[in-house]
């Protein structure tokens, strides 16, 4: 179901109605309802009921007898074996073709014409948020940070949490456990909220990124026509519409939940501010991140592999080498696991993967050239201008790497650096020619800049809290204007309804 | 093991993996209160604490683990 479409809005008023209206003690099963109507609504059949059924089992009896014999070593074989079975799921249905494309290249290399390829099922929706929650939950069971629940139904609903099925955020159990399951009475103050932040959603993902995206379509569907600063523009563009068009899910997914007084994990922080790229990473999807640090990067670091690796790279170089050493393999496949968690593809791989992690050790390794040059050349590091600077950079790069994301395969990404190098003239004179007239173009830009000052303001204070200490002329100004700015520039329409959000597909 | 000498050792460890002589910790220190430590340097922080103490953490408090104080309770439990 599309956030932005009026069937979402009628089943989020018909949810949101029943959920007040029905005794607080089953309120949550109301959630379960809803949240089941919305996964399966759309493709209800028995593949999809049965990937749901096997992740849904193998989370919910492995979870139930971790806790049972807890402490014993059987435990630690009901964790493995759950992760075994959501994993098997998740790489049957995303990652076998990965596999066989891998097995096809490595067949040219030998001159050897391999063409394995198998049309796997389509993936249910949400499948890689709710398999990651679900493998959190169990691993918290077994780290004895929560107690596993035993109502089916009500674990069912923390698998299936309906605004979480379309972008996440990433939600743990811990976290989670007291929000879903307690009774919520109807609050004014987050009603307003709530819908405040849908709109800015909206907003973010109607007016903005639908614009943003027709330039972007244009000029990577004809790369070889535009080609020079076409391209430019359109690689700067991307990265705007792909964080609007998330980050603007998240929004509403967020308002919806806020109602309904169920606060989620946010999942940005105004990520265009960063200075470098592992800071960008901090404010960009925040609960993937958190996600692997806590279930993949820490288990891999303790791992007695990499401790093996420190104590000998220790030996050979040195303290400082070692712990290098150490942090790159680790980070390595962390970044891998990242890129390849988007899709089986290896474009998602290369670009939100492996180019994140070589930006970041050159970072982590030019950062005390980069201080000591800066002393010599009297940079003030902290000075207005070096942080721009600095942002511009981090946006430039991270730009450079969506391309890999926006492009149809690796291949085609390479191309479309290529002609980035190739400048035709009439830029200027063609710029309003690529299915964005000159007011929309006023409009996106004077759209953007109010964006950036938002998600400034939005770095050390919460915007919306704020508007709700404006004295009522103010406040209720700034939210007409930006009611009418969704209706009247909100780009709707027959071709919109097709669009998908682009972090549904994962 | 006297909290006092668990502090102490504590200390050589801190000094030792973020490269700084002068850190002292108490019960109350947090990440916040040294400048280098961030989610990269904490699990090399454990690694060292776990062999200069000859234990082991388990996931689940790494994770958690909200100050100085609590690690000393851990350690506490465990030698």
């Amino acid at each position: 179901m599309n956030l932005t479409t009026f069937s979402f809005l009628l089943f989020c008023i018909i949810t949101l109605l029943i959920y007040f209206i029905v005794p607080k003690k089953g309120q949550w099963f109301v959630l379960l309802l809803s949240s089941l109507y919305f996964l399966f609504y759309k493709d209800f059949n028995i593949g999809t009921l049965f990937y749901v059924l096997v992740i849904f089992l193998a989370a919910y009896f492995s979870a139930i007898f971790i806790d049972k014999y807890a402490h014993k070593k059987s435990a630690k074989w009901f964790l493995i074996g759950g992760i075994f079975l959501i994993l098997s799921q998740l790489i049957l249905l995303k990652y076998v073709n990965l596999f066989l494309v891998t097995i096809n290249h490595i067949g040219s290399l030998f001159g050897q014409s391999i063409n394995l390829e198998i049309t796997p099922p389509a993936a249910p929706l949400g499948i890689s948020y709710y398999s990651l929650i679900m493998i959190s939950y169990i691993i918290d069971v077994y780290r004895g940070l929560c107690k596993p629940q035993k109502n089916p139904l009500k674990c069912a609903l923390f698998m299936t949490y309906f605004p979480i099925l379309t972008s996440g955020p990433f939600i743990r159990y811990p976290d989670m456990e007291k929000k879903l399951y307690t009774k919520h009475k109807f609050n004014y103050d987050n009603l307003c909220r709530g819908l405040i932040r849908i709109l800015w959603g909206l907003f973010k993902i109607l007016v903005i990124s639908q614009r943003l995206g027709i330039i972007v379509d244009t000029v990577y569907q004809n790369y070889s026509t535009y080609s020079g600063l076409y391209i430019i523009m359109a690689v700067l563009f991307f990265t705007m519409q792909l964080y609007t068009n998330f980050s603007g899910s998240i929004d509403i997914i967020m308002g919806v939940s806020k109602i309904m007084g169920i606060e989620l994990p946010e999942n940005f922080h105004s990520p265009f501010f960063s200075r470098t790229i592992t800071e960008l990473w901090r404010n960009w999807h925040i609960t993937l991140g958190a996600w692997l640090k806590d279930y993949v990067f820490y288990p891999l670091m303790k791992s007695n592999l990499i401790q093996k690796i420190g104590t000998k790279t220790k030996k050979l170089f040195g303290k400082k080498v070692s712990k290098k050493i150490t942090l790159y393999i680790s980070m390595l496949i962390m970044w891998i696991l990242i890129g390849a968690w988007h899709s089986g593809e290896y474009k998602f791989i290369i670009g939100s993967g492996i180019l994140q992690f070589i930006y970041m050790v050159f970072e982590d390794l030019l950062a005390p050239i980069v201080k000591k040059g800066c002393k010599k050349l009297r940079i003030n590091p902290d000075s207005f201008g070096y942080k721009l600077y600095q942002c511009l950079r981090t946006y430039l790069l991270f730009s450079l790497a969506m391309i890999f994301f926006r492009a149809s395969s690796v291949s085609n990404a390479l191309e479309i650096i290529k002609n980035m190098f190739i400048f035709k003239p009439g830029f200027f004179t063609n710029i309003f020619n690529l299915g964005l007239n000159k007011a929309n173009f006023v409009v996106l830009i004077f759209c953007l800049i109010i964006l950036f000052i938002i998600e400034y303001l939005q770095i050390k204070e919460d915007v919306i809290e704020d508007l709700f200490t404006q004295n009522i002329v103010v406040r209720w100004i700034l939210i007409y204007a930006l009611i009418f700015a969704v209706l009247i520039f909100g780009m709707y329409g027959p071709k919109y309804d097709q669009t998908i959000f682009i972090y549904q597909q994962f | 093991m006297q909290k006092e000498e668990i502090y102490e050792r504590l200390n050589e460890v801190f000094r030792d993996v973020f490269d700084d002589e002068n850190i002292e910790v108490n019960e109350n220190t947090t990440s916040a209160d040294i400048e280098d430590w961030d989610s990269l340097e904490h699990i090399n922080l454990i690694v060292a604490v776990e062999n200069e103490f000859g234990i082991k953490f388990n996931m689940g408090e790494v994770t958690t683990m909200k100050n100085v104080g609590e690690m000393v309770e851990i350690i506490i439990s465990r030698i």
